[in-house]
């Protein structure tokens, strides 16, 4: 499954996973906002956008190949979104690139945007996301101000997802080995009951006694986490630089580039 | 009906973000009193729950070349009160959006609105009004089935609007919303007759565990219960999945082109003034050197030199780009290379 | 620091009212490593929740002279620190950093207190170098070890342990071992593997079908043949005649 991939990522280390994970979301969140606001023509200047969530993979080591094999497996719907324009756009204007120019729909270079769009910000993205831990994220977004209950849903949402998924993948490997022929729908729901009930008793107990541990250990009502964020020296630097990058971009280049 | 960010614009999504976490911080606010060790035990293995059964695409059988799947918000309402359940919800979407990309991150608030707090509150509500007095009777079906399809249909009418009033899509609003309701006319049904479905089953085996007074009343040592929701899910999860199909979500199935009726003829002419209103306010105050425009009337056309040289800067803009991502690449591997080759002083743990 | 346990006449029975202990009734001096013994579905689990006051029966428990129920919780919860069976349902936080830190935090103590009693936890089991991990990373005895440094954080004067060493390989079921030697709290282990509890029980308590069998030196209870086998178990290896083997 995809998240285990990013979840493996995230317990690398590197320059970008050491910087602090609220500096890493805040700028995610600016970036994907300033790039998702650009007019609707550009193609130029989101290539120039896609440096930096592009250094923030690599200097994570991320591998780029998984992260566009990645991409390309969750752009199915906004493909969709995208060659729906050249149809309801067929205003023509002609494009000059270098030494080529050719003549094209105003809607095929909006389906063209939004395709740069979306790659540029699922990079931003995929690059918070592989390298930061989730639990240091869910700390960032606590010290944000997202509220405490919410925090303590997503983390046991996240701790228990992937038992639920470990359990299932056990699950259809024991169908697999004991399955010669397809003996029809109604048995396949039949068998798929059958196994679960096994799952299932396995199951029963587990949220129960998760309130028996967290009761166990002394909780009450209110959920309380150890911070291990900080701000130091490289998550100022990191804010320079991208203060620097999007001043630019967003002055300079929208001058010259579209 | 996960939204995606290209669907927004900033000022849209900046709004509802803001609407969706004002309305999380009054929940929260009220879940505080109510939270304890079983409830939130609870909260988080349903949140897995519903996050598996919304895994599954099925194929919905009155249109062909779409899917739906399951979104279990009323069913969380209908089980945990419409506070705990939309906090439920919130964190399966939270989730989706940053571990799965399944919606943008601007569109949270969007998405968090329309499939959430929408789908559990007015769901709740229809439900109980139209729910009778005993829970062992049809009409509690019924309340299930109408609540699912009501605040579906809401939910999903809300996206045209979103999306309108960002206009950046070229659909028009009317097109776009027929299609949306449309469409989620069938999942509303679908998802009503599986929660439906669910909830008889937590009847049958627990008819206390769903009492009238959800909130503050909630005891957790229902095991079946639990149980049978893992049952369920693991059941749409692995038994559905045999009929899981590919097919594009019914939101991109509204504004795209059909796939199976040919005959489908798109609407060219954007008679949609907001869309075209912001067309034109783009084309003012975006310089585009590059296109010359000959048959718009928005838009102007520049001279052939002006033309010819601003065409060499967007061949220089976007190489640049490219050789600036191979060049920190580049970097990369041989700090990395140099690195490697150095004896690491400390290696730290935690 | 130990606490003793007195349990008397505690009876429990389920929801739909089938009986699960009957009328037990137990003394545990404080220090003492038990060891709870019995085949599977003897109630051994049950009776470790009812001594912790997870669960409400009949009849009397208490822990260094206090009364084990609702209005002492606090108290309770400060001397007993339980491992459930499953250290999937212990360790439920993204990390194990986190779910050491767990019990400190929810006692109110400092930041500065929980994490010297977090890392101080982690380094007893030899965990500490995999502070950072999220549970589903560890091995099956890591997550063991990871289960009962959870309790250590709280420092706890009684320590349940139930069937602390299913599912581990001989190296891992060896270091728990190593743990619970050396661990200075009264201990309470529920296991049915009679060759374990032989490596550090000090008293055991025979329990089947709900009631308590027998209850004293573990070297005479297990080196029962008639007892042991009688109710499922079987006398450890190191007490065996070799006319026996």
């Amino acid at each position: 499954m995809h998240h285990s991939h990013i979840d493996k990522f995230a317990y690398q280390d590197s320059p970008a996973h050491r910087l602090d994970a609220r500096i890493k979301f805040l700028a995610m969140v600016l970036f994907t906002a300033l790039v998702i606001s650009l007019p609707p023509h550009s193609i130029v200047i989101i290539s120039l956008y896609a440096i930096g969530p592009f250094s923030i993979l690599v200097i994570g080591k991320i591998p780029l190949r998984f992260v566009f094999k990645h991409i390309i497996a969750i752009s199915p719907f906004i493909i969709v979104l995208a060659l729906s324009c050249p149809f309801y756009d067929r205003a023509v204007i002609s494009v000059s690139f270098g030494p080529l120019s050719w003549q094209i729909t105003q809607g095929w270079l909006r389906c063209f945007n939004i395709l740069a769009k979306f790659s540029v910000t699922m990079m931003c993205i995929i690059g918070l996301v592989s390298t930061t831990r989730f639990t240091d994220l869910l700390a960032g977004l606590g010290k944000l101000g997202m509220p405490r209950i919410i925090i303590a849903q997503l983390g046991l949402l996240y701790r228990y997802i992937f038992v639920v998924i470990d359990k299932a993948q056990h699950m259809l490997v024991s169908r697999k080995a004991r399955s010669l022929h397809y003996l029809g729908f109604r048995n396949e729901i039949k068998t798929a009951s059958a196994m679960i009930g096994s799952l299932f008793i396995r199951s029963i107990n587990t949220a129960e006694n998760i309130s028996i541990s967290m009761q166990g250990r002394g909780f009450e009502q209110k959920w309380r986490s150890l911070s291990q964020n900080h701000i130091g020296k490289s998550e100022y630097f990191f804010i320079a630089i991208t203060f620097i990058y999007v001043l630019v971009l967003e002055i300079f280049a929208k001058q010259l580039f579209v | 009906m996960h939204m995606q960010n290209e669907l927004l614009s900033v000022p849209a999504a900046g709004a509802t973000l803001t609407i969706a976490a004002g309305a999380l911080a009054f929940i929260t606010r009220r879940a505080k009193k109510v939270i304890n060790a079983d409830k939130l035990a609870l909260m988080g293995i349903l949140g897995a729950f519903v996050f598996a059964a919304q895994m599954v695409n099925f194929r919905l059988p009155a249109m062909p070349g779409t899917s739906g799947h399951l979104i279990g918000s009323v069913l969380l309402a209908v089980v945990l009160g419409p506070t705990l359940g939309a906090i439920v919800i919130t964190s399966v979407i939270i989730i989706q959006c940053l571990i799965f990309q399944d919606g943008g991150l601007l569109a949270l608030g969007c998405n968090i609105i329309n499939m959430g707090l929408i789908p559990c509150y007015v769901g709740y509500y229809i439900f109980k009004t139209v729910k009778g007095q005993s829970w062992q009777s049809v009409r509690t079906y019924i309340a299930v089935i109408t609540a699912c399809i009501v605040s579906l249909e809401i939910g999903a009418s809300l996206v045209p609007v979103q999306a309108a009033l960002s206009g950046v899509l070229l659909v028009p609003m009317s097109t776009f919303l027929i299609t949306m309701l449309g469409v989620h006319a069938i999942v509303g049904i679908i998802e009503g007759v599986v929660t439906a479905g669910v909830l008889g089953y937590l009847l049958r085996i627990r008819p206390d565990i769903v009492s009238d007074k959800l909130e503050g009343k909630y005891v957790l040592s229902k095991r079946a219960v639990i149980a049978s929701l893992l049952i369920v899910t693991v059941i749409t999860s692995m038994g559905f999945s045999l009929l899981a199909s590919g097919m594009p979500d019914g939101l991109e199935w509204s504004y795209a082109e059909r796939p199976d009726q040919s005959e489908f003829e798109p609407i060219i002419a954007n008679k949609n003034s907001t869309i075209a209103q912001v067309d034109t306010f783009h084309e003012r105050y975006s310089i585009m050197p590059d296109y010359t425009k000959r048959s718009s009337e928005l838009g102007k056309t520049l001279s052939d030199e002006t033309e010819a040289a601003a065409s060499w800067t967007s061949l220089a803009g976007m190489a640049g780009a490219f050789i600036t991502m191979a060049f920190v690449w580049v970097l990369a591997q041989i700090i990395r290379k140099r690195s490697a080759s150095k004896p690491n002083p400390d290696i730290t743990a935690a | 620091m130990t606490a003793a346990i007195e349990i008397n006449d505690f009876s429990y029975s389920y929801a739909d009212g089938t009986s699960a202990l009957k009328d037990i009734s137990i003394s545990i001096k404080a220090g003492q490593k038990v060891v709870l013994i019995g085949p599977n579905g003897a109630g051994k689990s049950t009776l470790l929740l009812g001594i912790a006051g997870f669960i409400k029966g009949s009849g009397k428990i208490y822990i260094d002279g206090i009364e084990v129920n609702k209005k002492n919780n606090k108290q309770i919860r400060s001397l007993i620190g339980c491992c459930v069976e499953s250290p999937d349902d212990q360790l439920f936080m993204p990390t194990i950093y986190e779910d050491v830190a767990f019990g400190p935090l929810n006692f109110r103590l400092s930041r500065d207190e929980v994490k010297a009693r977090t890392k101080q936890a982690l380094e007893t089991v030899g965990l500490w170098s995999l502070a950072d991990k999220p549970p589903q990373h560890l091995s099956a005895g890591q997550k063991r070890a990871a289960s009962i440094a959870t309790i250590l954080s709280m420092k706890p004067r009684i320590i349940t342990l139930d069937e602390p060493n299913s599912s581990l390989d001989p190296s891992s079921r060896d270091k728990i071992l190593e743990l619970i030697v050396k661990l200075p709290q009264t201990v309470i282990v529920a296991t049915c593997d009679m060759n374990f509890a032989a490596e550090f029980a000090q008293y055991a308590v025979l329990i089947n079908n709900g009631t308590k069998i027998a209850e004293g030196n573990y070297v005479q209870i297990m080196s029962d043949e008639k007892l042991m086998t009688s109710h499922g178990l079987e006398v450890p290896w190191k007490y065996r005649n070799s006319k026996d083997v």
